[in-house]
């Protein structure tokens, strides 16, 4: 078990590896001068100095409360939405148009129109991320929860379960395979819009850090942020992960 | 052997379906009665078919009772209205006296596809229905284990039903149901996904447990040596529309031992004769 398990964790390495190498050897062999591509080594070694650096630790921290508070409420509203409208015909009767005429708008549009009403700091980033995790996890939560088996359902009933405690006693644990499947999703478009809102406009956090260094042409301080924000997406991808281990242990192999 | 015909068409009262031998005893008081029961069912695009016509039984208390009859012949859909699952479209289901409103923990379902709880171990799938009667944890625990030690799975408390076998998922259903001692069972097919060795074992476990705790029992199956093996009575339906064609006294002492019926000629009887009706339905629709 531990030896597929090493197995496993070297084959996801390699490929980083190789692109790493990649990066490398494009400095190496000339195709790319070192004051446009800096070399990974001094990337790195940058990014391991800033962590000294009080500056570069606030910038990480705007951007994980924007991405934790943004992420965060798009799971409790698209959970809840997802699971009220599979249950209930009425609801599902508002919420379906809603969503159809919502969810195709490119959320970043919005995000102007945003700033003028609740202003540069994080209140208009953690609803930028709200909007754009929202619907994956709203329609994964809805069709997971509209499929369960309804003889789970009967069940439940028949052992003495009040109809309304059908909803968290059957439905939203039946649900959760979907459920953190969409988690999944609205993670990494969670990682990209914060990122992506804060280049736009920002007085912090990573992609403001990156903003700023590319207008000043520092190259290495350009990357770094990049780096930065592939790793916290990789470590919070590798705890959803974990997590969706732990809940859905009872659960056919998805 | 005396083999009732009642054709449900004839708008008379159902023979009573007797427990035991103590047929004509009054004691035997009816637990389920089902009057002028009809089911239509709207199909897509404007048509409805009607899956069950006019059905009138009354089952006694203690009594199984298996139903037969081709697929689609309303076996499921029956059942289901007993269990409260599904509200018949014309005349009232009755337990104990009471009209069906839906479900309830006096009638426990085992269906053929386990629907166990994925999220819970065997032992929380087992617990979950006295939890919802309000028994204390620890209480329920160990009332789990004992019902899982009835049905011979000690020591698999901590798995998983996914890290089942058919046959132990089976098993897992049918304590999950008897946790909340419910006085009737209502199993569709429940041992129709399982291999031929294992469903012997299974039954023999079921009349095991009915002997001791005699719970009205109504059991679909398409084996006909099944209901026969098992039964008090066995009901025979047919198909276009749904309904019963007849009921047959299976007069077999019990407890029974199956090595001794498969050389008893009354049992091979009752299964020939049974099959001969399916089949005479099969020709009348077909
Ligand atoms: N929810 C439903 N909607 C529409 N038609 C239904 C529904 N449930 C059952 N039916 C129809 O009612 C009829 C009886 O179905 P039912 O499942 O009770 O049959 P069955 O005797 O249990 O068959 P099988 O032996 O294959 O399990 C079938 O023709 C089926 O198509
Ligand atoms: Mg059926």
């Amino acid at each position: 078990m531990t030896q597929t398990r090493i197995n496993s964790v070297l084959l996801g390495i390699t490929p980083i590896v190789l692109f790493i190498a990649l990066w490398q050897s494009l400095i190496s062999f000339g195709f790319a001068p070192t004051s446009l591509l800096p070399p990974p080594g001094a990337v790195f070694g940058k990014l391991a100095k800033d962590f000294f650096n009080g500056d570069f630790l606030h910038d990480i921290a705007a951007t994980l409360i924007r991405l934790f508070a943004g992420f965060g409420i798009a799971v409790v509203v698209g959970v809840f939405i997802g699971l009220a409208a599979a249950v209930s015909p009425a609801i599902n009767a508002v919420v379906k148009p809603l969503v159809r005429v919502l969810a195709p708008i490119p959320k970043i549009a919005l995000y102007p129109a945003l700033l003028l009403i609740l202003g540069f700091d994080h209140a208009s980033k953690i609803t930028l991320v709200t909007a754009d995790a929202l619907f994956p996890i709203l329609l994964s939560t809805y069709y997971g929860a509209s499929m369960v088996e309804q003889k789970l359902i009967w069940s439940a009933m028949a052992a003495g379960t009040p109809r309304w405690q059908i909803l968290f006693k059957v439905v939203l644990p039946a649900a959760m395979p979907s459920i953190l499947t969409g988690c999944r999703i609205g993670l990494v478009i969670s990682c990209i819009v914060v990122f992506l809102a804060e280049m736009i406009t920002s007085t912090d956090g990573l992609g403001h850090m990156l903003v700023q260094a590319a207008r000043t042409f520092q190259t290495v301080d350009m990357f770094v942020p990049l780096i930065m924000i592939s790793m916290l997406g990789l470590i919070l991808n590798s705890l959803l992960h974990w997590l969706r281990s732990y809940l859905l242990r009872g659960f056919p192999e998805v | 052997m005396q083999v009732v015909s009642l054709r449900s068409d004839a708008h008379t009262d159902a023979e009573p379906v007797s427990g035991r031998k103590s047929s004509g005893v009054d004691s035997a008081a009816a637990m389920i009665e089902i009057d002028h029961v009809s089911q239509r069912f709207q199909t897509s695009g404007k048509q409805s078919h009607l899956a069950l016509s006019d059905i009138n039984l009354t089952i006694e208390d203690g009594a199984f009772v298996s139903i037969l009859g081709p697929s689609g012949c309303g076996k499921s859909t029956l059942l289901y209205i007993v269990g409260g699952f599904v509200q018949p479209t014309d005349g009232v289901a009755k337990v104990k006296g009471k009209a069906i409103t839906g479900p309830g923990p006096d009638r426990g379902p085992v269906f053929q596809e386990f629907a166990l709880f994925p999220w819970k171990n065997v032992l929380g799938n087992v617990m979950y229905g006295l939890r919802q009667q309000g028994v204390k944890r620890a209480e329920a625990e160990a009332r789990g284990r004992k019902l899982l030690e009835m049905v011979g799975l000690k020591g698999y408390e901590n798995f998983y039903p996914k890290e089942l076998s058919g046959g132990m998922k089976q098993r897992v259903a049918i304590a999950r149901t008897l946790a909340y001692d419910p006085a009737v069972l209502l199993m569709d097919e429940p041992f129709g996904a399982l291999d031929a060795h294992t469903r012997t074992r299974l039954q023999n476990d079921l009349l095991d447990i009915w002997d001791r705790q005699r719970k009205t029992v109504l059991f679909v199956t398409h084996s006909v040596e099944e209901a026969v093996y098992l039964s008090d009575k066995v009901i025979v339906m047919s198909r276009s529309p749904g309904s019963i064609k007849q009921i047959v006294d299976i007069d077999l002492p019990r407890p029974r031992k199956r090595a001794d019926l498969l050389l008893d000629a009354r049992f091979q009887k009752y299964i020939v004769d049974i099959e001969k009706m399916i089949d005479d339905g099969g020709k009348d629709h077909l």
